[in-house]
């Protein structure tokens, strides 16, 4: 049991990142890696909203919308409770928390429509996990998303002192980076 | 004026291409470039979505409350993708298995997102339609372009096939196996290609634009 | 039946996010955090509450 959670885990965080094998999340990725501090302040909101979120997803759909015979108002219904959710979150940490929103408030936002939290909530759904493997998912994925977000990052602050050719200057260069990223991830695909 | 719309229709296919140029919707273009089907067939989703968007938010334009019209459209857009899934989950499976995730993902492309705010909360339904169609043809030129590129240069040739029966339609083969690289149908060769065509389409635009501005001064100077 | 639990749920989950939405837009910044968004000149993601479009005036609207 614990060994499958924990190849799970290991699966989400590094053999199928999510930027950089399923492509998700690249708005952000790619607007927010200029400076580390972003990054780390957009990793932590992430992984945030996305395990509140599967939570609150999952128990809608197996208590509400299956009882309801109502299934096929998921897509529906998950964008709603995330955009609810980043909502009150957002407005939660104004409230008691003036040096949390100062760290992290620009970010929150962001999420209400970024597709990485989406795909967690409906991938529980469609993948058929129990409560527990939900849980290792919908905290391994989001993790994975921080950790590329944060070694983007390191690299993209580097690349702004070197010279590109005038073409690939700005996102071009990023995602060349990006390939060659993926490519070195592409080496954990032997660790499970 | 009819000049002026043909000139942004033109605009969105390269200029301003929705994909290469203002990088909208990335995340399903890399993904589902496999291969020339997947391609063809997310273009024609994102083209009826983006068109029904545009046309139903321009009509109820004038009735949303200006405080929450974003949430608005977050809504009609969630429900015309599910509209679109239950569609092709039922005509087309096959098509539905290999787009998998990214059909429901389309609520999340900022392209429909930012086309209902940026245009169709503005205009009439006819132009908010012409402009859904020019910018959803934008963006299936963007996936067919490096769809044919990834394709070709993994597996040799391409093959296109009917989504409703997946029966071989087309095919043709250019490089012999030998000497294809397989690296470019995994996520390495996504980014590689997307990067290459990115810097083209950005090296256009800053020659156009130069002609543009010297062609100004000649008119000046005249 | 199912129908119309359906479109009660649906106007439910409508109408919670957009109540949410405006409780969050009326609640003021706390203090110190008013110009952090500056440096965002919004990227194209137009369901980011600090996308511009979302705090525009109505006279700036057309």
């Amino acid at each position: 049991m614990i060994a499958e959670l924990a190849t799970l885990l290991v699966t989400c965080v590094l053999i199928n990142n999510v930027i950089l094998n399923q492509f998700l999340g690249m708005c952000p990725f790619m607007g927010v890696s200029k400076k580390t501090s972003s990054a780390v302040g957009m990793g932590i909101a992430v992984v945030f909203v996305i395990v509140v979120a599967s939570i609150v997803t999952y128990g809608l759909y197996y208590l509400v919308l299956v009882p309801l015979g109502l299934e096929f108002m998921d897509l529906i219904t998950f964008i709603l409770v995330i955009a609810s959710l980043v909502q009150l979150t957002e407005m939660f940490i104004k409230k008691t928390s003036p040096s949390l929103y100062k760290s992290l408030g620009v970010y929150l936002p962001l999420i209400t429509t970024n597709c990485v939290v989406l795909n967690v909530c409906l991938a529980n759904i469609s993948n058929g996990f129990d409560f527990i493997h939900m849980l290792v998912y919908s905290v391994g994925t989001p993790l994975g998303f921080a950790l590329v977000l944060y070694i983007f990052s390191t690299i993209r602050e580097r690349l702004e002192l070197s010279e590109v050719p005038s073409a690939f200057k700005g996102n071009s260069i990023a995602l060349i980076v990006a390939a060659i990223m993926a490519l070195a991830f592409s080496g954990f695909a032997g660790l499970v | 004026m009819e000049n002026s719309r043909l000139k942004a229709f033109k605009n969105g296919l390269i200029k301003e291409n929705p994909v290469f140029s203002l990088f909208l919707g990335i995340c399903s273009t890399l993904a589902i470039t496999t291969c020339v089907d997947n391609a063809i067939g997310m273009g024609i989703a994102v083209i009826i979505v983006l068109t029904m968007s545009n046309i139903i938010i321009s009509l109820i334009r004038n009735i949303t409350p200006d405080e929450i019209r974003i949430p608005v459209y977050i809504v009609v857009i969630a429900t015309l993708v599910k509209i679109i899934q239950m569609l092709i989950s039922a005509y087309a499976p096959s098509l539905n298995t290999s787009l998998g995730v990214f059909i429901p993902l389309i609520v999340v492309n900022c392209i429909i997102l930012g086309r209902a705010e940026a245009f169709a909360s503005k205009n009439n339904p006819m132009d908010s339609a012409i402009d859904g169609i020019g910018m959803g043809i934008g963006y299936t030129l963007a996936v067919l372009t490096m769809s044919l590129i990834r394709e070709v240069i993994s597996t040799g040739g391409f093959i296109v096939s009917n989504p409703f029966t997946t029966e071989k339609i087309f095919g043709i083969t250019f490089i012999p196996e030998e000497y294809c690289i397989s690296l470019f149908s995994s996520p390495v060769g996504a980014f590689i290609t997307f990067a290459c065509l990115a810097a083209a389409v950005g090296a256009y635009k800053a020659y156009a634009d130069k002609k543009e501005a010297e062609a100004e001064k000649a008119k000046e100077v005249k | 039946m199912k129908y119309i639990l359906a479109i009660l749920f649906f106007g439910a989950m409508v109408g919670i996010y957009i109540f949410l939405y405006l409780m969050n837009k009326k609640t003021p910044l706390p203090e110190g955090c008013e110009d952090l968004k500056v440096d965002c000149s919004g990227c194209h993601d137009f369901g980011c509450t600090n996308h511009p479009a979302h705090h525009l005036k109505k006279e700036e609207l057309q």
